[in-house]
């Protein structure tokens, strides 16, 4: 078993619930969305971003809508649907759960 | 200078050198071949576009509008790999999607394989459906094709009814490898590197091409065939070699046994014990040991390492073989310097004769051969050469007999000894110690096949010649057993040896006549009258 497969492995989990969390405060353009995750070293390459907004989308977590832009093509911007607020809900309550389990267990 | 193309991505135009759109373009397809789902796929991938349209345009400026080969790496790196982000659970997710497609994944196919092919790539197909090298499977067609002639027929029938494996899942279903993301994408990697590679080696002419490519075709054909050939021969080395090697070393370690081959045939002789007899001291002999195995063994090693070479392919440096080549040398020169010395031991040639008187009372006598088995144990037989040694003699028949006429009345045999040295002293004596036997019992002569003599003597051309002086009217019997020993009997018929046998032949002034031959000639009818009257008064007596 390789340890970068592992951190793969948790990284990804953990990769939805953060960008659900970051379109919580508002709607954003992946390019935003790509600036956080990588501040946070969640990835290093932008093209993991786009199969996974294009699930949720699909799955009718997300919407998005066009707008123009100055200085390219329009850009997608993302937003929470119902349904991916009570996803994210959910999510929260089971980090809760994780973050908790992990403190007991690695005491 | 640099060509540049003009793309078009998600509605925006760039300029971009033509390397750096072959890098993007195959990035792109790279990308694309990894997702299935074909709403999905065009999504991401105008996703995808517009993001890399978004990072050139970051790059473009006044003083730099044209996209370049560094660029697109750039933006290669910032996007990463589709391997990168492709993860386990999409895999999971696409190939749930596809099963019924996909069912077959991980099993085998046959499949023509295009890729490494020589004619229809049926060989090689095989090969990769049971995983082994292509070349067994070529050897397989081309020894049914030499020795069975039903090669090409098969060849072709299986060319006609497998399919060509096209696309990458057909190639990865023909070696039985899952057709999943990460392995369709390696091939389609593959093939995009390939189709570059092709693109490259375009020459100007398309004609010139095309003969290219067939004469390379028919240079891979041969190639193979030769490279075939070059095993069956290296087998076929390989194996001489081997025999050779096992037949040399037990002729060296166990009784050691020479083949020699004879006018009449194989046959063995005993080595050791036999040159013992033609050299003069142990220390020829054990020189003459060494230069034949240093000739023998070198060839055979040289066999088997030329089979391994050709079998396996690899190379030997040349010091080894060139340092073989002239100890082979040495050791034939070393053999041709015995051979001179041992020939210097025959220059001198002596004869003795010695007369034994033998009873003169009958008229007639029977001549024979003693019968008796070899004397001692059998070493050497060529043709009608035979040397057999008991004890501390040899026992040889070189030896020969014959009969004329008596110049006096006396009867005698003449018993002519003959033999070499190296001086007419040594010779004489050589001649001297040879010994050699018959019996007379009443009118019966027996002739012993051997004469013997000391080993220590050695093999020095000894020869034993019996002359049998017959005076005028006697009449001799020649037995059926003198076959191989009487020699170049002179008689007025002019009767061979062979057919002189089992006939009674009597001593006339003009020599040796035929006394019960029905066609005799050269015979006035009075004489043999004559004489046909004595010799009904002998048996009358």
């Amino acid at each position: 078993m390789k340890i970068e497969n592992t951190k793969a492995q948790m990284r990804k989990g953990v990769l939805e619930y953060c960008i659900l969390s970051i379109l919580k405060n508002g709607e954003a353009y992946p390019s935003e969305i790509i600036d956080k995750l990588k501040e946070g070293k969640l990835i290093v390459v932008e093209g993991t971003l786009y199969p996974l907004l294009t699930r949720l989308k699909n799955e009718g977590i997300l919407s998005y809508r066009w707008e123009e832009s100055k200085s390219g093509p329009p850009r997608k911007y993302y937003q929470l649907t119902e349904k991916g607020n009570g996803f994210l809900k959910e999510l929260e309550v089971t980090w809760d759960e994780l973050v908790n389990a992990v403190r007991l267990t690695s005491k | 200078m640099n060509q540049t193309v003009t793309i078009n991505i998600s509605g925006i135009v760039f300029h971009i050198e033509v390397d750096a759109y072959e890098e993007l373009k195959s990035y792109l397809n790279k990308i694309k071949s990894y997702f299935n789902d074909s709403q999905e796929r065009e999504e991401i991938m105008a996703d995808i576009e517009s993001r890399i349209a978004e990072l050139f345009s970051e790059k473009i400026t006044q003083m730099n509008q044209v996209v370049l080969m560094r660029d697109v790496q750039e933006v290669i790196e910032i996007m990463g790999k589709p391997e990168q982000y492709v993860t386990e659970e999409d895999e999971q997710e696409e190939t749930a999607e596809k099963t019924q497609s996909n069912r077959s994944g991980g099993e085998k196919k046959f499949f023509r394989n295009p890729d490494e092919r020589v004619l229809g790539g049926v060989c090689s197909g095989i090969a990769a459906y049971f995983g082994f090298d292509t070349i067994w499977m070529r050897l397989f067609f081309v020894m049914t094709t030499l020795f069975m002639g039903f090669g090409p027929a098969i060849y072709i029938i299986l060319w006609i009814v497998i399919p060509e494996a096209k696309t990458a899942s057909d190639k990865l279903q023909m070696k039985g490898e899952p057709i999943n993301i990460d392995n369709i994408g390696k091939k389609v990697e593959e093939e995009a590197d390939k189709v570059n590679e092709k693109l490259k080696n375009i020459n100007t002419s398309k004609v010139g091409h095309a003969l290219e490519q067939f004469f390379a075709g028919l240079g891979n054909v041969l190639k193979t065939i030769f490279l075939a050939f070059g095993k069956v021969l290296g087998v076929a080395l390989l194996m001489l070699g081997l025999l050779l090697a096992v037949w040399f070393l037990v002729g060296l370690f166990d009784d050691s046994i020479i083949l020699t081959y004879t006018s009449s045939g194989v046959s063995a002789l005993e080595s050791g014990a036999f040159f013992e007899l033609v050299f003069s001291s142990e220390d020829q002999f054990t020189i003459f040991l060494a230069g034949l195995i240093i000739v023998l063994a070198i060839p055979i090693i040289g066999l088997i390492l030329g089979g391994l070479k050709m079998l396996f392919g690899f190379s030997t440096n040349n010091g080894l073989g060139i340092s073989l080549t002239i100890l082979w040398f040495i050791g034939l020169f070393t053999l041709a310097t015995l051979a001179i010395i041992v020939a210097t031991e025959h220059k001198a040639n002596e004869k003795i004769s010695a007369v034994k008187l033998l009873p003169s009372a009958y008229h007639a006598y029977a001549l024979k051969a003693n019968e008796d088995n070899v004397p001692g144990e059998l070493m050497l037989e060529a043709d009608e050469f035979m040397i057999a040694v008991k004890d501390d003699r040899f026992y040889c028949n070189e030896l020969e007999l014959t009969v004329e006429k008596s110049e006096t009345d006396s009867f005698e045999l003449v018993v002519v000894t003959k033999a070499k040295g190296k001086t007419s002293k040594d010779a004489m004596g050589r001649a001297r110690a040879v010994d050699y036997h018959m019996q007379v019992q009443d009118s019966n002569l027996v002739f012993d096949r051997f004469w013997s003599t000391l080993k220590e003597h050695k093999i020095r051309g000894q020869q034993v010649k019996l002359v049998l002086k017959l005076p005028v009217g006697k009449t001799i019997y020649l037995d059926d057993s003198l076959d191989g020993l009487i020699y170049n009997i002179e008689n007025v018929t002019d009767t061979w040896d062979h057919y002189m046998l089992g006939k009674k032949w009597i001593m006339l002034d003009e020599g040796l006549t035929c006394l019960d031959c029905e066609d005799i000639e050269g015979v006035s009818s009075s004489e043999l009258d004559s004489v046909l009257t004595k010799e009904l008064s002998i048996s009358g007596n």
